[in-house]
């Protein structure tokens, strides 16, 4: 006859079996978000701030005013790829300010300085408008407002930057409070398959 | 000095006259007649802006340029076409190297030069297609600053090669031989002489009187300014689709200013207007209608 099971042992099962229902749940969530409901994302396509033939209109900041948390989980990305690297970039300098003694516009256009400039490459010390800049989004400052994604939209700028949300960060709301606010309906649920590399 | 909208000539469509996807490049030949280029073919107007003839190109046409024998020339990616002044095709000058996307030509004494945006250099030809050499790229940006991946030029009658560059919100004169002479231009978001947004102007043409003609985008527009970059006058704030980009501008005989809508795929047409041109000391400027 089988010996009563010591407490060590009714713990280490208990603590197994936890381990594997847990296992179990992280795998069933991760399948989930990857071929069912998916994850929230953003469809740059009908997002007003970088749909192409949106000009003239007002910048839509739900992204960083709607999030339940403090700080966003959206944030704004520059696609190095499709950059210009540009002496005056519009999604950096606010080119409606005034012109400084550089020949600079005055201002940044981000209300939260969120976009490192700096030029790259061989540099030349005398003439800063013969560099190419590279212009880095610091992602601690950054509260996907999309400013800078409306300035860099064409014909003005490239559509180098655009807004995705940052899974990381993402609580993964049922109902998201900015796919509630968003008035493109731009914010939605797809699966990961369907990410678009950034995010 | 100010100049009044008057019409527009072609637009969007499949037939003979009008452009289904893109209308890129314009030119005047001696007799005023208009050539436009777009889709993948070459366009020709009349001057009062009726449809005279219509031919495919075996490319796309993104410029176009009339030599002084009528020798028509069409810029397409990685290729230039020549056409007789009826339109038979005459010759192919083919170099994927240097001729990677023919955004602008234009003609010095016997030479021929295009304007390469892959490359983002001009390049000058003997009229037999033969390379001589190169224009805007002994610089330390090895060539100009095209973000748009345009580059747009003129050649004035004394030969001197006037070049947007963008990228530095300037206009750049060259010699043939490719020596910088000088530049004009500022960046400005506010003023109207300056040059706005990220690279400005894009393309560039000359009037009768010397002056010089560009386009904008964002928002789009035509300026003419003095030989020396003084502003003489704004056109088409409210005619050009917002949308519109590299938007080629040529000049005809009368001083009329045409710009292509690249949104609408029509050209837009400025008349000076009389009325308002000044005594002095441009009254030499004044344009017959």
């Amino acid at each position: 006859m089988k010996d009563k099971p010591t407490r060590r042992e009714v713990l280490g099962h208990a603590v197994r079996g936890a381990t594997l229902v847990g296992l179990g749940g992280l795998g069933f969530y991760l399948i989930r978000k990857a071929n069912g409901e998916g994850v929230w994302q953003i469809d740059c396509e009908k997002c007003v701030n970088s749909r192409l033939g949106a000009v003239g209109v007002e910048v839509c900041d739900y992204c960083a005013t709607s999030c339940v948390l403090g700080l966003s989980a959206v944030r704004a990305v520059n696609d190095y790829s499709i950059c210009g690297r540009c002496y005056i970039c519009p999604a950096y300098f606010d080119i409606k300010s005034a012109v400084n003694e550089e020949g600079l516009p005055s201002q940044k256009l981000c209300p939260r300085d969120a976009i490192d400039r700096k030029p790259i490459g061989w540099v030349d010390p005398d003439d800063p408008a013969n560099n190419y800049y590279e212009y880095a989004i610091d992602e601690n400052l950054c509260n996907g407002c999309g400013k800078c994604v409306m300035a860099c939209k064409e014909p003005a700028g490239l559509n180098s930057i655009r807004l995705v949300v940052r899974y990381d960060l993402c609580l993964d709301c049922n109902r998201c409070t900015i796919a509630i606010a968003c008035p493109d309906e731009a914010y939605e649920r797809k699966p990961l398959s369907e990410d678009e590399g950034v995010g | 000095m100010r100049y009044r909208y008057i019409g527009v000539i072609s637009g969007k469509g499949t037939n003979g006259g009008l452009f289904a996807d893109a209308l890129r490049g314009l030119a005047f030949d001696a007799t005023d007649r208009l050539y436009a280029v777009g889709d993948s073919k070459l366009v020709v107007f009349s001057p009062q802006g009726k449809l005279l003839r219509s031919r495919r190109t075996e490319r796309p046409g993104h410029s176009v340029a009339v030599a002084a024998d009528g020798t028509v020339y069409v810029g397409q990616p990685g290729q230039v076409q020549l056409f007789d002044p009826d339109g038979k095709l005459l010759d192919t000058w083919r170099d994927a190297g240097r001729l990677g996307l023919v955004t602008a030509i234009g003609f010095v004494d016997d030479y021929v030069l295009l304007a390469d945006a892959k490359d983002r250099c001009i390049r000058r030809y003997d009229q037999g297609g033969k390379f001589l050499n190169e224009i805007g790229n002994d610089n330390r940006m090895r060539g100009f600053l095209i973000p748009n991946k345009h580059l747009d030029f003129v050649v004035d009658p004394q030969g001197v090669i006037h070049a947007c560059n963008p990228g530095k919100h300037r206009i750049e004169r060259y010699t043939s031989a490719g020596k910088l002479l000088g530049h004009w231009g500022r960046f400005d978001g506010r003023d109207p002489a300056g040059f706005s947004g990220c690279c400005n102007p894009t393309n560039i043409t000359l009037n009768r009187q010397g002056h010089v003609v560009v386009a904008v985008k964002a928002g789009p527009r035509a300026k003419v300014y003095s030989a020396d970059g003084k502003l003489l006058a704004v056109m088409g704030e409210d005619d050009l689709d917002p949308l519109c980009k590299n938007t080629d501008v040529a000049v005809d005989s009368r001083g009329r200013i045409y710009v292509i809508d690249t949104a609408r795929l029509h050209i837009c047409v400025f008349a000076p207007d009389i009325t308002t041109q000044p005594a002095e000391p441009n009254a030499d400027e004044t344009v017959k209608p």
